[in-house]
């Protein structure tokens, strides 16, 4: 049986419940959100590694609209926003709309009904607009490591931790050195008989200004809503400042180096240890991190740096590229995600039955960060250029949900079936964003990140700009971008 | 790999004294913009987040002030350092004229005398007519100064930024901020000339499209003097940041948030309206 609504919404992330709770908000009832898992959350369901938390402060990594004044810290930990996910889902009465344990197979586009065709593990759904919401950090990324199969532990990727695991006592291995990695570290150092980090670059690692808030603070934030729109607007523009480091101006840049190697200079004293945890490439080229914890954890006794990536594996014997050996009983690989190549790129198949990740061969690309020409009727929110390097995503997915607000009541308004990002829109849209994106630290700070497509060299990732620009460019509609076929939108 | 800017530096000269200025940026559809720093400012001190960041989005030009050679400094003779420049650096087309706390006050009287040269006008943290709560924290600043108390920078630094933003930082860093600013004949002189500004008159007759930027928690300069700017201009608009009177260091991204979307289309608000904050 196939069933049909006007709208479906894949994912129930940050995007997809933001925007299915505008869509309920604007009176749209005609809507359902498949999700592949049994919970709302998306990558804070999926995440539930020791130490997880967000990078971002809690009063601004939530939706503008739904200001939550009882957060435990300034950077809550991860179960506390899924819970906080949880209940936006509730109190907008999303839940009936959301199909879960339902993943998403395929989306085939047909040109004769203008309908999407969605193969899903539960049966077929078709819709007259099919908005993506699958996240930067929805699917692992597990290195290609020669004699994994070999290891005899216990082994895992930090997204799917498994928590059946016993770490007291025993020798642990974590891979990486990214956002995950230096979460986790400090956590399996207080267990760990014996911990090895495999580091293939150092990061750069700022303090955290975290604290609990105080019950009267949290009192004061129900009683005074400005009070949390205030500090709100405080972060949000704090974090905007430091846009111009990632625009590689020297003196902002010098600023934020200054920082982080002061915090490393003051928390690791042994000069080897500091220098194999000082980074080789500019900063902000690859993601900034913040731990208070991090740097006493690499300090420990029980740690051992291997400033080399993982090379191989043998038995339970574990080699860095260096040539060294270490034998370890648990290894945790917090790689990080596929977010250049989204996996649900390959299985959306638009007019000529090309998948947008064939079509993206070169990079991702669409108009507006939003529309791919050749895929009609499709929003993608968080896709090509919307990550940020210094600040809020959920501030641009508002941004997103509003533009596909404001196009469908023009669709609505103007009787449109068929809608499609002209392809001169696309290239110009992108041509502007790669003049912009020139000179950026992502493309001229000497690093290898996940930011820049390995393919073109071109940053598809990242929103080369400020946030605010972002949703003063991109937080309406532009309708003369769009070719557009009128007529009475099609039902099953 | 540092990004660095590439600019100019110009020098022209007026009334006997070299005023020196920088102009970075490329030339397009926007009016090239001019900046004026304010009281103990330069370039680098009050537009070092501002001039770069507004030069990846169009031409900027902005100018340090010169000391004079008369008595005292009167407003006519940064006036005229302005006008140079602009002459110098712009001879042909209009400007986007840009003023900061005294710097306010210069490109406004600037603006009432070039009606077609300056099209569009930004007064951030500026005055119509200095009143008796400007005159008691400038005498309080006199007394110390005579006194060469070495709190006079201290007291500057606690008139400049607002409680919320101090209270982000340790005493210790707002100490050492403080440290950083340097006392002189010409700041002596500046300060002097904030006692005695009165622009009421210009302002009434000034054309261009303007922005006003009030700061909420302004104590140097409070926010009613914007509202009175906003009244005189006659093609005005008025928004408002949460800072203290240093928005250019507390809040400058948001500063250039509206800087950015004013000079890309000055005509967007139509005269007399309050623009509202962009709440994130």
């Amino acid at each position: 049986m196939t069933l049909h609504s006007k709208i479906v919404i894949i994912g129930s992330g940050f995007a997809g419940l933001g925007m299915g709770i505008q869509l309920k908000r604007s009176g749209r009832a005609d809507f359902v959100i498949l999700e592949r898992a049994q919970d709302v959350g998306g990558t804070w369901r999926d995440n539930h590694y020791p130490g997880v938390a967000c990078d971002v402060p809690s009063h601004l990594y939530s939706f503008s609209y739904l200001p939550k004044p009882d957060w435990s810290r300034v950077f809550s930990p991860g179960p506390e926003i899924q819970a906080y996910m949880r209940q936006c889902a509730e109190d907008e009465g999303l839940m009936p709309h959301i199909r879960f344990g339902t993943e998403m197979l395929a989306c085939r586009w047909d040109e004769d009904s203008a309908l999407w065709t969605i193969e899903t593990s539960q049966g077929d759904y078709t819709c007259n607009v099919l908005i993506t919401g699958t996240g930067h950090l929805a699917d692992s990324h597990m290195p290609k490591i020669p004699g994994i199969e070999s290891f005899p532990g216990d082994l895992f990727h930090s997204a799917d931790w498994n928590h059946e695991v016993a770490l007291e006592g025993r020798r642990i291995g974590v891979v990486g050195s990214g956002a995950s990695a230096i979460q986790i570290i400090p956590e399996m150092q207080k267990v760990a008989g014996e911990l090895v980090v495999f580091q293939r670059s150092a990061p750069y690692m700022i303090p955290r200004w975290d604290r609990a808030f105080s019950e009267g603070e949290k009192r004061m934030f129900r009683r005074d809503p400005s009070t949390v729109e205030a500090m709100r607007s405080e972060i949000f523009w704090a974090g905007e400042y430091n846009f111009a480091q990632r625009r590689n101006v020297p003196r902002f840049l010098n600023e934020a180096k200054a920082m982080a190697l002061g915090n490393l200079e003051r928390n690791v004293a042994d000069p080897d240890l500091r220098a194999r945890l000082t980074p080789n490439y500019e900063v902000g080229c690859k993601r900034l991190l913040i731990s208070n914890a991090y740097y006493p954890a690499m300090c420990a006794e029980n740690t051992r740096l291997e400033a080399s990536a993982l090379a191989k594996i043998e038995g339970s014997t574990v080699y860095g590229a260096s040539g060294e050996s270490y034998d370890l009983d648990v290894l945790v690989f917090a790689t990080g995600f596929e977010a250049v190549r989204p996996p649900f790129a390959a299985r959306v198949f638009g007019r000529e039955g090309i998948s947008l990740d064939a079509h993206w061969d070169k990079g991702m690309q669409a108009y507006d960060s939003i529309a791919v020409h050749g895929y009609p009727n499709l929003f993608i929110i968080n896709g090509p250029n919307t990550g940020l390097g210094h600040n809020s995503v959920v501030y641009i997915i508002e941004a997103q949900v509003n533009y596909i607000l404001e196009a469908l009541d023009h669709l609505e308004q103007n009787q449109v079936r068929l809608f499609e990002a002209a392809a001169e829109a696309e290239d110009a849209y992108m041509d502007r964003l790669q003049g912009r994106a020139e000179g950026t630290v992502w493309l001229a700070g000497g690093c290898k990140s996940w930011y820049v497509d390995e393919r073109s060299g071109r940053l598809t990732l990242v929103w080369p700009d400020y946030a605010h620009s972002f949703r003063d460019e991109n937080g309406h509609f532009h309708p003369e971008g769009y070719e557009m076929v009128p007529g009475p939108l099609a039902a099953e | 790999m540092l990004d660095d800017l590439k600019y100019r530096d110009g020098e022209v000269s007026v009334a006997g004294v070299r005023v020196r200025y920088r102009v970075a940026g490329p030339d397009n559809d926007r009016t090239p913009l001019v900046l004026v720093h304010g009281t103990a400012g330069s370039v680098d001190g009050h537009f070092g987040y501002i001039f770069p960041m507004m030069a990846y989005r169009q031409k900027v030009i902005a100018l340090d002030w010169s000391d004079t050679e008369g008595a005292t400094l009167e407003l006519a003779d940064l006036v005229a350092q302005v006008r140079a420049v602009i002459g110098d650096a712009v001879p042909v087309g209009p400007v986007t004229l840009l003023g900061y706390s005294l710097g306010a006050c210069v490109a406004a009287q600037t603006a009432a005398e070039l009606p077609g040269k300056v099209a569009n006008l930004i007064l951030v943290a500026g005055w119509l007519k200095t009143d008796t709560h400007q005159q008691m924290r400038n005498r309080i600043w006199r007394a110390l100064r005579d006194q060469d108390s070495a709190s006079i920078t201290e007291y500057m630094t606690f008139c400049a930024f607002s409680p919320g933003f101090m209270n982000m930082k340790s005493l210790p860093e707002m100490v050492a901020a403080a440290g950083m600013l340097k006392m002189s004949g010409f700041v002596d002189r500046q300060m002097d000339l904030n006692t005695r500004i009165d622009i009421a008159e210009a302002c009434e007759t000034i054309t261009a499209k303007t922005l006003v930027i009030g700061c909420t928690f302004d104590m140097m300069v409070p926010k009613h003097h914007s509202k009175q700017l906003f009244g005189a201009i006659e093609d005005a608009r008025y928004t408002e940041i949460p800072s203290g009177h240093a928005v250019v260091h507390e809040r400058a991204a948001e500063l250039f948030h509206h800087i950015d979307m004013f000079t890309r289309a000055p005509g967007a608000h139509p005269a007399g309206t309050i623009i509202p904050a962009q709440k994130p």
